[in-house]
This record gives C-alpha cells, structure tokens and sequence, in this order.
C-alpha cells in the first residue's frame, strides 16, 4: 500500500504561496490594505503649503493611540526633553512640526500596514530596517544636498511591499491553522516585495520620488531611477547602513564601505567615517520611534 | 607603490576656470592632467550654482510672461507649484552642459582623474579616488582651480532642511510660504528676487543699507522696488545675533536690535570660502592668505612661480566670465604663449529679477578719477517701444560719460536683457567709441538697443554751449 503525505512540504508549500501571489500582483483589482486615515491625512498636509501645527494637533488628537504613542516618544532619550513632556500640545511643541509629522506618518503605518498577528517580532525588525532607512537616507541626503524630506519618505516607505506580501500569504492560507514558517515568508518577501511595494506605492499615491524608490531602490536598479532628489540612490546606501544596525553579522564595515553605491554617491572615506559614527544616534531614534 | 605619470601641467578642478586652462595647456600640445574630485566636469558652477539657479530663473520668467498676459490666457499659478516641476529643463540644461565639457576634454586628448589632489611637494600631486586608491602626479607647471563653496557662519546653524545655504536651497521639493534670506551679495539678491517673484513672502536681511552696495545705486534702488513690488522686504543695516530652527514651524532670527523675525525657511548666502582644505598647500611652499584664499599676482601666479591659481580660490571678482579668462591666461604665462591684451572692460552681470549688469566707470568713480562733474545719460525702458511692446519698463540704461560729453566711461543697466544689452557698452568703451556715435547711428527698430540712443541724446543736450 502506498501511503501518501497530506503534510505540505515547505518547497511545495512556497509554490503555491507563489502562485497566489502571481496572481494577485497581476489583478487589476488589487485588494491592498488602505493607506492608514491618519497617516494618509498627514501626507496630504505635508503638502498643503496652507498647513500649520493646529491642523497637524488637532488630526492627532482624534487618534487616541497615536496621541499616547506621540507622548511616549518625546519623553524617550533620543528626543531628550528638557522637562518631562505631560500635554500634547507641549509635545508637539517639544517634537516640531516636521519631527511630529513624520512620527504620526510613520506610527500611523506601523500601527496599519505593519501589524500581523503571529509575526510581531519579524515584523518589528522590518519597521526597524525601515525606519532606521529613512533615518540614514536624511542624513545622506544632508551630505550631499538632496532634498532631507524626501530621502526620509524614501527610507521608511521604500520595503513597504514586505508587509503587504506576508498579508497576502495570510489571506492565501486561508482557515488553515498552521502558520507557514517564516523561512517560507522570507523566500516569497524576497522575491516580490518590490513588485507588491510598487502596486502599493501606486494605490495609495505616494509622491512620485517615493514610487520611484520603492522601485529602484536595489543594487541593481537605481541607475534606472530618473529624480533629480535621488530618493533610489539614497535610499540604497541608506538600507545597507539599516540592515548593518538591524544584522550587525550580515555587513561589516569593510563591506560596506566597497559598495558601488558609495562610488556613485561620490562618498568618499571620510564621508562614510561621517555616517558609520551616526550608527549610536541613529540607533536610539529608531528605539524612540519603534511602537 | 603608488603609480607616478609625468605630465606638463596638472589642472585641479574642471569649474570653468580649470577647463579653460586644462584646454589652453592641450592647444599648446602640452600633455595635460585635468583632476576633479566630483563624478562630473563643470564645478560648482554647473550643478549648484550658476546653471541651476539660471534655469529656475528663466522658467519663473516665463511664468511672469504668462501672469502678464492674463487678459489673454486664462492661467493662474496651480497652489501645488513645486519647485522641482519648475525645474524640468534642469537635468537636460545639466547634462547637455557636462556632455558638452566632457567631450571637449575628450576631444583635446587631457586625462582626466576622478579624485582629489593634494600636494606632496611644489611639483608633485597625489590623487586620491573614492576607494583610497592613490595616484601620483607630477608636472613642471600646476593651476589650483578648485572654486569655493557656501561660507556656514558659526552662530548659524545650517542643517540643509530647514536653514540652507545656496548649494541645498535648490534641492527644496515644494516652496515655502516664507524665507529669510541672510545677504545682500550676489546670490542673496538673485535668490531673494527669484523666489519673491513665485510667491514667496521673502526678507532679506544684510549689514549694508542697501543690497549689492557696489552697483551704482539707481540700479539697486530699481531693483529694490521691484523686489517690493512682488512683496519682498529689504531689512538694511542689521546683524544677525542668531538664527535658529525653533523645532517647531519655523526659523526664528534674532537681529542685534531686539527684533525677532520668523520664515518657513531660511536662506544662508553670507559669502563664500575657497576649497583649499583637502590640498595640502603647505607642502606645496604655499601659504592662505588671512582670508583662506591664495595669493597671486597679475599673471594669477602664486608665491611659488610654477603654480598658478585662477577662479574663486583668488577671490573678487568671483565671476564664471573672468575665471575662464584667468585659466587661459596663466597658462598662456607659464607657457610663454602671448596672451593677448589684458581684458581692461570686464562686464558684470547679476541675474536677479530685473537683471543687473555694469561695465566701465561708475557716475562716482568717473568723478573721483577724472575730477569735476560727469554727464550722465539715462533712458528709462518705458520711454523704448520695444520696452511697451514686451512689457518690459521697469528698466534703465545709464551712460557715464566725462565732463565734455564726449567720452564714454561706463554704462550701467537695470531691466531684462540688461546682461546682454552691456555688451554694446562693452565694445563702446574697448574702441574708444564717442557718445556721438551712438547718437549718429542706427539701431534696430523696436529693440532695447534704442536705449543707448536715447541716453547718448540725454548727454548730448547736456553739453555746455
């Protein structure tokens, strides 16, 4: 008698993962999950030349658990109060405009698109590669004078298709009980999250610079990239420098410092001296940030 | 070992002061080395400066053009105006320029090396790449054309986000409801006036009583009005105590008076230093002057004969036109090639908006240097036909001439078209022109030109019978 397995084996069960995925990304009709109310309010308000701090307050205010996390951030060490930080609206004051809004953006997207139940702790490390992207990129971009803003929506959005993919493999699971390993997870997050993050990039409408970073933000492909911010050549150095704070094991600095992308950012050693003694403060902001 | 090529000069920075003595060196059929420390040739001037801000520049004309003609076409500004969507042309202007420079290095046969210089001796440059990699160089004869960069004042805290300096302020993505700009040079006025003229609430502030205090002042007073006229303030006679990111909404700045003014975004253009950091002149048997540039006499040679330095490492006049001149003509020098006659007229053109530009003697120098009074001849641009028909009157065309009436000293412009319509003036004052001449002879019917006729008439009815 021949016995045969019901049990998937993990080949198996990433090909019909893959299969799902497929043809997901390639329905016009995408489900993806909304760009969160709030974060999506902030970057409309971003860019309306007519905002002010009131109107920033005042979308914060209405989200209860984005006010506390506000409150929570700007009593950490790396926003460093004077005095302990006990209103809003002294926070607000504390944090400033830009710092504020990027915080809510950035809370208000780890809260949404960043919270899948079962994979908290690998999750958590994508949000921390994320923001400690968009931290770096801001720096690199104050080097060599792109645009600081820009470089920072770059960092911490540029992965935001890994998210999206482990939704999707959630989804194709369907009843199932068994979870699918993260090593499965991480083989199919590899292989299309750009492609999930540019389908994202392009639903929710993110500012173009951004869609193009998300898109050609790997080795490979910033060369393809045409803004004149230079959001995908930033971003790219500045995810190398993430992963070598979130994996200290996967990058040493030597490596690092060969990276073609330095060349073509025109860095030379001591300019990476500059952003390798970032990596403390850098370190401590993500901690600050992180939910 | 780090490799040693020979060569007959070594040029540092491709800006257009060291293109033009690295090409100058090629024509002689001398063996070149051209080092600059970016990816691309061109220098600051290229990608930071000159054809960057030129380019916004002519794109916000345009968009005046436009506003001017409401009655015609229904267009209004789009609140979403970014600056980036302004700057369309850039990447093309950009790239065509350091395509252009590079094939023409190319084509005269000058190595070019990616890196930076630093001297080892008065005749040896080592070249440094991105990865370390080391080369060395050496030359009988060198030219230092590594330009300047923004000067960061210590009391200012310049963080490229929200307080920048003139090299980030072009990497802003949407433009700011306010901006205080610190300066009253140059770049200050020209950004001031560029970005007032889009919309946004500027105030510039500066130690003089007036911006560009070395123009003559009924151009700067022109100026001044029409930078008031699109709402832009002009805070004369004022230092800065501080400046600062208040964390919040905006860049508060402390004056010396009490006064605290606050903007979006702040604008530092407080002069400019010479990149002289990395090169290690001491070894070279140079010295900085007090002000970290490098001393040079009339042929732009240095304390050390064999090296040359040209453009913004020299200082004044810090013009793209004249650091091309200087490059051409060290290198002539240290060749033994004629030069040809020493520029005596160089034109000055500032691109704010109106455009400014100056040649020859100003009303006060002419005075001082010849004695007695001056004639001087003015005609407004509203007075011109081809002013009315374009729109463009807020203009003035001021002829200096000597106390007869007869010669021509300097001619002084304000208004659209003022860079180009110098170089008549220019060419008056080289031939030694009469202001009769302009008087007796035609110009084109409607054009700017006319002006010129126009104020040699306001000197000629000056004349003492």
């Amino acid at each position: 008698m021949t016995v045969v397995s019901t049990i998937p084996t993990e080949e198996s069960e990433t090909e019909t993962f893959r299969t799902h995925i497929v043809e997901r990304l390639q329905q016009k009709e995408l489900d993806l999950p909304l760009l969160p109310v709030v974060a999506n309010q902030v970057l409309l308000l971003s860019g309306d030349p007519n905002a002010d701090s009131s109107k920033l307050s005042a979308l914060i205010q209405q989200d209860q658990a984005l006010a506390g996390q506000i409150l929570r951030i700007a009593n950490s060490a790396a926003c460093a109060p004077r005095s302990p930080i006990v209103s809003l609206q002294q926070a607000i004051a504390w944090l400033g405009m830009n710092m504020l809004a990027s915080l809510a953006f950035s809370v208000s997207v780890q809260s949404g698109v960043f919270k899948v139940k079962g994979y908290e702790k690998e999750v958590r490390t994508l949000w921390h590669q994320a923001l400690a992207t968009g931290l770096y990129g801001k720096e690199i971009a104050r080097r060599n004078r792109h645009n600081v803003e820009n470089a920072f929506l770059c960092g911490i959005l540029h992965t935001i298709g890994k998210p999206l993919l482990i939704h999707l493999i959630l989804q194709a699971r369907g009843d199932s009980p068994a979870q699918p390993s993260w090593a499965v997870m991480d083989t199919l997050i590899q292989e299309s999250h750009i492609l999930a993050g540019t389908k994202l990039a392009e639903a929710w409408q993110l500012p173009q610079p951004v869609q193009e970073a998300i898109r050609f933000y790997p080795d490979e492909a910033y060369h393809q990239a045409n803004s004149p911010t230079k959001g995908a050549m930033i971003t790219c150095l500045a995810d190398h420098l993430a992963t070598s704070i979130v994996d200290p094991s996967s990058l040493d600095e030597e490596a690092l410092r060969a990276l073609p992308v330095v060349q073509d950012l025109n860095f030379y050693p001591e300019d990476m001296d500059a952003l390798l003694e970032l990596k403390d403060s850098i370190q401590q902001s993500v901690e600050a940030f992180l939910v | 070992m780090t490799p040693t090529t020979s060569y007959d000069l070594v040029v540092i920075g491709s800006g257009p002061a060291g293109q033009k003595a690295a090409i100058q060196g090629a024509k002689a059929g001398k063996r070149v080395a051209l080092i600059e420390q970016t990816r691309e040739v061109g220098g600051a001037c290229v990608y930071h400066g000159t054809i960057p801000s030129k380019t916004l520049r002519e794109t916000a004309l345009k968009m005046v053009h436009f506003l001017h003609a409401t009655d015609v076409f229904d267009f209004r500004m789009r609140d979403d105006l970014k600056i980036a969507s302004l700057m369309t042309r850039l990447d093309t202007v950009v790239r065509a320029h350091g395509k252009f420079m590079k094939e023409q290095i190319t084509r005269n046969g000058i190595d070019r090396f990616h890196g930076r210089a630093q001297f080892l001796s008065d005749r040896e440059i080592q070249v440094r790449g991105l990865g370390g990699n080391t080369t060395t160089l050496t030359a009988p004869v060198s030219v230092i054309a590594t330009g300047s960069r923004p000067r960061v004042p210590d009391h200012i805290p310049i963080d490229h986000e929200h307080i920048l300096d003139s090299d980030s302020i072009l990497s802003l993505v949407y433009f700011p409801k306010s901006l205080t700009v610190l300066g009253g040079g140059v770049i200050a006025s020209e950004y001031a006036s560029i970005f007032s003229l889009l919309g946004v609430q500027v105030t510039m502030v500066d130690t003089a009583d007036r911006p560009l205090k070395f123009l003559d002042p009924e151009l700067t007073d022109q100026f001044c009005r029409a930078f008031e006229k699109t709402g832009g303030h002009y805070r004369g006679q004022q230092k800065v105590q501080h400046a600062q990111w208040d964390g919040f909404s905006k860049v508060t700045t402390l004056l010396e008076s009490g006064e605290t003014l606050e903007s979006e975004k702040m604008l530092v253009a407080l002069g400019r230093v010479a990149n002289i950091e990395h090169l290690n002149i001491q070894a070279a048997g140079l010295t900085p002057t007090p002000r970290g540039l490098i001393s040079v006499n009339d042929q732009c040679q240095t304390t050390v004969p064999h090296i040359y330095a040209v453009g913004d490492v020299i200082g004044p006049p810090s013009l793209a036109s004249c650091s091309m001149e200087q490059g051409r003509r060290a290198v002539c020098h240290a060749l033994g090639l004629n030069p040809g006659d020493a520029p005596e007229h160089i034109p000055m053109g500032i691109f704010t908006i109106p455009e400014m530009s100056s040649v020859g003697l100003s009303e006060q120098e002419a005075i001082e240097k010849y004695g007695g009074d001056a004639l001087v001849g003015r005609a407004h641009f509203h007075e011109i036909a081809r002013g009315q028909i374009s729109g463009m009157t807020n203009g003035l065309l001021k002829m200096v001439a000597d106390a007869k009436g007869g010669k021509l000293l300097g001619v002084h412009i304000v208004g659209e078209g003022a860079t180009e319509l110098i170089h008549i003036g220019q060419m008056g004052l080289l031939h030694h022109i009469d202001i009769d001449r302009f008087v007796d002879n035609i110009f084109n019917f409607p054009t700017l030109a006319e002006a010129y006729r126009i104020a040699a008439l306001d000197i000629a009815k000056q004349r003492k019978k």
